[in-house]
């Protein structure tokens, strides 16, 4: 292996190089970008993000009241728990973004097999560039929390153990969980037939998205020893690795009660079962797969069978509404995407399902309840809007605008009736079955009600401005600043989430003032319906961010356009 | 009739076509030839009204196809340059888009679609994924989505492209079958064979200008020339073919 590495480094620097710069930039579907699409700048948004986070959490650590012992040594557990599984959760969430892009895919193998590159160079490659993301998170996201934990928990005297101890406990987490996904991945590659591996793949990729995200968000803080050793909680220990880790950072900083090494030892064997499974994986991928997926078939028969296309409306909505379901489920990239804001919405969903079947049955809405639904509607609105920016195929675009035979505002109802159909009402029908399983019946309703006014307002306030169909418009990264929009989500709109669903809950027990709140949401939905539909009306369709002169002429001006002639 | 009227377009202050115009009648095949960079598709592309012509004008039927585009576009079927497809639908999901989008009768359509299908040879394949057709199984997409609403004018950009040779005659006997049908073709190609079996007549494009507009029998007896390829080589091409392809191999036994 080292002598690989070192043939790779010494011998073939340039192949190296050229091919680890790729691969870096694969994390995002190059083909959906617009031209002046600024992968760097989208990159260092997410880092912006991460490193918000890590900041926030130093600021909390170092700026806290005075509390008792035992109320500080709970919040250090706590804290450290939050730590590794909030790293884990990255690591996790990467791994799932980039998950064609550590093995050999069809495009690599047919533009990189007719030259003379080596799969070790490849396989190199592609490990690197996958290190350099991976770096650039763990970096990002505890640049600042992994400076202040350890000066908080040890003081100067203590600070270089425990500082050491938590670098090699995020780091080992992270390599940990990517070593993980590898494995999986690897050998359902290397155990079934390629065509079959492609569609247990994305099944694969979307089950983990699931499960670290409801992991993350689901699993409890064991902040004492008393709760770390309750009989409730040993199963939990068993399977969840974030404990596992959260007890090797306790071992190595001589912190560990002696009755709970059991879980550094699996930390320890989790870390070497993963490193190993990754590097068997991907040897045995690298010397294998590759001839497979060149022998491969083009073209794989299609599943026979009943075909359901029903109608949604007009021709135009049906075949709008049919594209967009089509492009999301079939496309990996959206449905990834879309996963992200589905997963959040699932642990909500879960968690409201707990909290409603832990009190008695029927018991009235409470403010929780009515929040977590209304989380739901904005997350899977949300979602599902900013998946729509992503485009298919943009090349293919010109056969909608070839057949544009009706006026836009057709289309852009047919965006709307989209999001209807696929974000508000799956989430609205969660919410029916939740609330009417487990809570009184004519609260439940009223609160439907106003659930469905919620939905089309936040449906219509997506579509302020927007003459785009789905899934057919170059997209810009960057263009939507992500680190304001989600400080903006979460500083502004979940308190007046939280502030509403208080009111809610006082006035679905008085019928005036519940009257009065449908009254006031029936007359936003509609405005705001209004006001979309009278922007329509004079909209253009958009294909692109950017002007079509911009593009025809690559923003070079006429001074110096004379050379390409 | 399709007719173009002094037509230009300038990216930038480029001029990619100048002052182009021509005419394509119903019940004949109009070819439309041009060395690469001489601004076929860009016209092309005018014609069917995804780019803005710089100026000019272009009619069909005696309107300005800008005067109500979206009649002109039901009455248009394109088969562009490239097979540019929705990799992510079957054939036949896209075929029934297109039909949708066209406003189709549902059953009507729907016997359209299974009946080109057949004839194409894609019925097999039909609900297969087209990110695994091969790129002549993505022309014939192409065309049967440019001819499912029986259109009055077909833009045929390079058509025979990756077509097999049993294909190839297909379509080849089908253009000539949609001109005598009373429809408007205009085809684009750079196979000179096909387009002088083919077209009765030919525009040659040059560096954005027409420097040929006849039809083909006229054009051999006023040049004295044989052959179409011999009448483009004349107008069309600058270069001399047998010593740049020395020169190429000059440069990589070097």
């Amino acid at each position: 292996m080292l002598r690989s590495i070192y043939k790779l480094l010494v011998g073939q620097p340039v192949q190296f190089g050229v091919l680890r710069r790729q691969f870096l930039l694969r994390v995002i579907d190059l083909e959906a970008l617009s031209i002046q699409a600024d992968i760097p700048r989208f990159l260092g948004q997410f880092a912006g993000v991460l490193m918000m986070f890590s900041i926030i959490r130093a600021l909390g650590l170092l700026i806290h009241p005075p509390l008792t012992p035992a109320a500080q040594f709970s919040l250090a557990w706590r804290t450290e728990q939050s730590f590794i599984s909030s790293m884990m959760l990255v690591t996790g969430l990467i791994a799932v973004i980039s998950w064609d892009n550590i093995f050999p895919d069809r495009r690599d193998v047919m533009v990189l097999s007719p030259l003379p590159v080596t799969p070790r160079t490849i396989l190199f490659a592609k490990l690197a560039a996958s290190c350099a993301i991976l770096g650039l998170a763990v970096l990002a996201l505890n640049f600042a929390s992994g400076l202040a934990l350890p000066l908080v928990l040890g003081g100067i005297p203590r600070f270089p153990r425990i500082f050491a101890a938590y670098w090699f406990t995020i780091i080992s987490a992270t390599i940990f969980i990517y070593g993980a996904v590898l494995t999986v991945q690897g050998f359902t590659a290397l155990l079934l037939p390629r065509h079959h591996f492609l569609r247990l793949s994305a099944l694969l990729q979307l089950a983990a998205f699931g499960l670290f995200l409801g992991t993350y968000f689901i699993q409890p803080a064991l902040d004492t020893p008393a709760a770390l050793a309750a009989a409730g909680s040993q199963r939990l220990l068993n399977w969840s690795p974030s404990f596992w880790f959260f007890a090797l950072f306790n071992q190595l900083s001589g912190s560990l009660p002696s009755r709970f090494a059991w879980l550094a030892h699996r930390a320890w064997l989790g870390l070497a079962i993963a490193v190993c499974g990754a590097t068997v994986s991907l040897l045995l991928c690298y010397l294998r797969t590759m001839k497979k997926t060149v022998e491969e078939p083009d073209l794989v028969p299609g599943a026979r069978g009943w075909r359901w296309a029903p109608r949604l409306g007009s021709p135009l909505k049906t075949a709008i509404v049919l594209f967009s379901v089509r492009s999301l489920t079939r496309s990996r990239h959206h449905r990834v995407a879309f996963a992200f804001y589905l997963s959040i919405v699932f642990a909500i969903a879960i968690s409201a399902l707990k909290e409603a079947m832990s009190t008695p049955a029927l018991q009235p809405l409470t403010p929780d309840f009515l929040m977590s639904t209304l989380m739901m509607m904005c997350l899977a609105v949300l979602g599902l809007r900013s998946v729509f920016s992503l485009p298919i195929s943009l090349n293919a675009n010109w056969v909608l605008r070839v057949t544009q035979l009706y006026p836009s505002e057709e289309y852009i109802a047919a965006t709307r009736r989209t999001l209807l159909l696929l974000a508000v009402l799956p989430v609205w029908l969660c919410a029916a079955l939740l609330s009417l399983c487990f809570k009184p019946l004519l609260q439940s309703a009223a609160h439907l009600m106003v659930l469905a006014l919620v939905g089309f307002i936040l449906t219509d306030l997506s579509l302020i401005g927007v003459s785009k169909i789905p899934f057919a418009c170059s997209y810009l990264p960057g263009k939507s600043n992500i680190q304001y929009m989600f400080w903006g989500f979460v500083v502004i709109f979940v308190p007046i989430a939280r502030m509403f669903a208080n009111y809610e809950q006082h006035a679905l027990h008085l019928s005036f003032q519940y009257a009065a709140m449908i009254s006031a949401l029936t007359a936003i939905a509609l405005e705001l319906w209004l006001l979309n539909r009278h922007h329509a009306r004079s909209a253009v369709l958009s294909y692109e961010e950017l002007s079509p002169e911009v593009i025809t002429t690559l923003g070079l001006s006429s001074t110096n356009s004379s050379s390409l002639s | 009739m399709l007719e173009l009227l002094n037509v230009s377009k300038h990216f930038s202050s480029i001029p990619a076509v100048d002052n182009v115009s021509f005419s394509a009648r119903p019940g004949e095949v109009t070819g439309y030839l041009g060395p690469n960079g001489s601004g076929k598709s860009t016209t092309m592309k005018m014609i069917t009204g995804l780019i803005e012509m710089t100026s000019g004008q272009i009619l069909f039927q005696g309107k300005r196809i800008e005067d109500d585009l979206i009649a002109y576009k039901r009455r248009m079927g394109y088969v562009p340059e490239e097979p540019y497809l929705y990799n992510h639908l079957s054939g036949a999901e896209y075929l029934t888009m297109i039909a949708q989008l066209r406003n189709l009768p549902r059953r009507e359509s729907a016997e359209r679609i299974d009946g080109l299908l057949r004839l194409l040879s894609l019925h097999d394949d039909r609900h297969a994924s087209i990110s695994g057709y091969s790129k002549g199984m993505r022309q014939k997409v192409l065309l049967a989505a440019a001819l499912l609403h029986n259109p009055a004018l077909v833009l045929l950009d390079e058509p025979f492209s990756g077509l097999d040779v049993g294909s190839a005659l297909v379509l080849r006997s089908l253009i000539q079958e949609l001109a005598a049908r009373g429809k408007v073709v205009l085809f684009s190609s750079h196979e000179l064979d096909t387009v002088e079996r083919v077209c009765s007549r030919v525009v040659i494009l040059h560096r954005g200008k027409i420097v040929a507009d006849d039809s083909i029998e006229h054009l051999r007896s006023l040049m004295e020339l044989s052959t179409l390829e011999a009448i483009f080589s004349q107008l069309a091409v600058e270069q001399d073919s047998e010593s740049i392809a020395r020169q190429i191999a000059d440069i990589i036994h070097a």
